[in-house]
């Protein structure tokens, strides 16, 4: 298993060897990025018991934070002028602020009302961007440079693969860790943890901040790989797609996250290309169609997602080798 | 001897119910008390009360000199108190290792540790020595949500056993275990520690007499009778209102 893992990403640090920059810098880049952020979905799904619609408006409050500290001379934001790592900094600082802070809001609501709860964060947050000109406004920020030591766009993808790996097993390692324990027995019997003496709303806060403090830097990547962000970017459209990418994966699946990602940029970046699909009436406009079946495809096959079915057909051939 | 616990006409109303009509109760250090009584009585809710899992309507409850009528419940480990639960809340997701570590990180306030440190390995030696105590040192890696039933009930003592609390409050700790499991049972609480104030609610009447000094009967939210276990025993009145309803 770990050798699979280390594999894995060995071939991923080879990759921009073997493949063409497009396939690296384009798909994989963006795959890295999506996975990242759903990944935080899947933490909070996972270990909390938490369904959170709110991961996409962090991502998306870390980028429009860059944009406006480190951008100077711009045609919208604060135009701080900032050194790009202080802007970077202050990204990921006010990101997990905010997070702590809704977090402990929601902290008192599970299931389908922390869900609403965190649509609503959603949808709040795209109108404060697209409403509030001085930081934002309908049109977005522009021309965002990112940091000199990432210009090649080779070295974002590996920044994302740096942070997927890092990501992937922090959460893996500190679900076994006091804090993740509890975290867990929050999830099962918030009413037991309690009388044990543990702050159940404190946890579920302190959590969704740090799931926000990784949304934060997946934003960060994605506005440095888009060099731009809009609030139709964090509309709820978008949202539902990233918990569309946890759910394909197997939204209590933290490697699924990753597969989720990849195989929705494959369907968004390939689909126009195979032979015969506008002839079937598959137009761009269409392709969140295609995505509907596969997850509806997905989800009838295997309730864990993509994740479940690997297992499934893992177990199969073990079963038919002698 | 001031009590550990005191209850002070305490009423708890669901809406139009009243589960707790009036209950007055002291329980002094290293007591070993009984409740009994029919099912709805109230039994649960005064436990409910005791360790801050509802506030009551009116009334206090003042635990070690202090008064904890609307402390919630994640106060309690604190002064000392630990409790299970008639319906086992085990963390079915985790192991009993992890079940019964949680309990030990709750008592130390070892809540928020980001790293696996020495005390942290010592945490999990200690959890499995506390499941041995329970008889659960076979399955320590298994997942709560997997245990036989008896087994969960012998989880969700450990946790109550694990924090070395000064007043634990058992709720039908007897309830769905085998002739022999029940003898065990009987055992492990004779073995804890003399010091240990325990408040116990029993159906099972042989477990409730066996362990307790003194039993109340309850009834419809008050209290209807207490005495030794003899003298309930003894009582027509009790057989009347508990076997009445129970052996019927
Ligand atoms: N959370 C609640 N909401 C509404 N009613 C409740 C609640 N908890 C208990 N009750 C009601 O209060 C009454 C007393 O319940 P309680 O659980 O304290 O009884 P008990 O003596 O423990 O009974 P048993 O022997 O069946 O466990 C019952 O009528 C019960 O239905
Ligand atoms: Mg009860």
């Amino acid at each position: 298993m770990k050798l699979a893992f280390a594999c894995l990403v060995f071939g991923l640090a080879l990759l921009p060897a073997v493949a063409t920059p497009f396939f690296v810098n384009f798909v994989m880049t963006q795959t890295l990025i999506l996975g990242l952020a759903a990944a935080t979905i899947v933490f909070l799904a996972k270990y909390g018991g938490m369904i959170s619609l709110a991961q996409l408006l962090m991502v998306g409050i870390a980028g429009f934070m860059y944009g406006n500290a480190a951008l100077d001379g711009g045609a919208r934001g604060l135009n701080l002028g900032w050194h790009p790592w202080a802007a970077a900094g202050f990204a990921i600082l006010v990101t997990t602020l905010v997070a702590f802070v809704l977090g402990a809001i929601a902290s008192r609501s599970t299931g389908i009302y922390f869900l609403m709860l965190t649509l609503v964060y959603g949808v709040i947050g795209y109108f404060v961007f697209a409403q509030i000109v001085e930081i934002s406004g309908p049109g977005g920020i522009t021309s965002i440079q990112r940091p000199e030591l990432l210009g090649p766009p080779v070295l974002l993808y590996y920044a994302g693969l740096l942070l997927s790996v890092a990501a992937y097993a922090g959460f893996r390692a500190l679900g076994r860790t006091a804090f993740g324990l509890a975290l867990q027995g929050v999830r099962d019997d918030p009413v037991r943890m309690a009388s044990l003496g543990f702050n159940v709303p404190l946890h579920r806060a302190l959590a969704f901040a740090l799931a926000g403090f990784v949304a934060g830097l997946a934003g960060l990547l994605n506005v440095w790989w888009n060099g731009q962000i809009d609030p139709a970017s964090i509309s709820i459209g978008p949202t539902l797609i990233l918990l569309i990418i946890a759910v394909i994966g197997g939204i209590s699946s933290l490697k699924g996250a990753w597969l989720g990602a990849f195989v929705y940029v494959l369907v968004l970046t390939y689909l126009r290309d195979l032979p015969l699909v506008d002839r079937i009436g598959l137009t761009e406009a269409r392709f969140n169609t295609v995505i509907g079946v596969i997850v509806l495809m997905i989800m009838v096959l295997s309730p864990e997602g993509l994740t479940g079915i690997v297992h499934k057909i893992r177990k199969q051939f073990g079963e038919t080798r002698p | 001897m001031t009590p550990v616990v005191q209850v002070h006409d305490v009423t708890v109303a669901f809406g139009g119910l009243h589960a707790l009509r009036g209950v007055d109760l002291d329980i002094a250090p290293g007591e070993r008390l009984a409740i009994i009584g029919p099912n709805g009585a109230g039994k649960t809710t005064l436990f409910n009360v005791i360790a801050g899992d509802i506030a009551p309507t009116t009334g206090a409850v003042v635990i070690k000199g202090r008064d904890c009528t609307h402390r919630p419940s994640r106060h309690r480990p604190r002064l000392g108190l630990a409790r299970t639960y008639q319906k086992a809340r085990t963390f079915s997701g985790l192991t009993v290792c992890e079940n019964i570590y949680l309990a030990l990180a709750g008592h130390r306030g070892r809540h928020r540790t980001l790293w696996r440190s020495a005390a942290d390995r010592r945490m999990r030696q200690e959890a499995a020595q506390v499941a041995g105590q329970v008889w659960l040192s076979g399955q320590l890696d298994v997942v709560a949500g997997e245990l036989a039933h008896g087994q969960r009930r012998q989880l969700e003592l450990a946790m109550a056993v694990a924090a070395q609390p000064d007043v634990m409050l058992l709720d039908e700790p007897a309830s769905g275990l085998s002739r022999g499991e029940r003898e065990r049972l009987v055992e492990l609480i004779e073995s804890l520690d003399e010091q240990l104030t325990l408040l116990l609610i029993e159906h099972d009447m042989e477990v409730a007499f066996r362990v307790a000094q003194r039993v109340i009967v309850m009834a419809d939210g008050r209290q209807v009778m207490a005495g030794s276990p003899d003298q309930v025993r003894a009582d027509p009145h009790v057989h009347q209102i508990y076997l009445g309803t129970e052996g019927a």
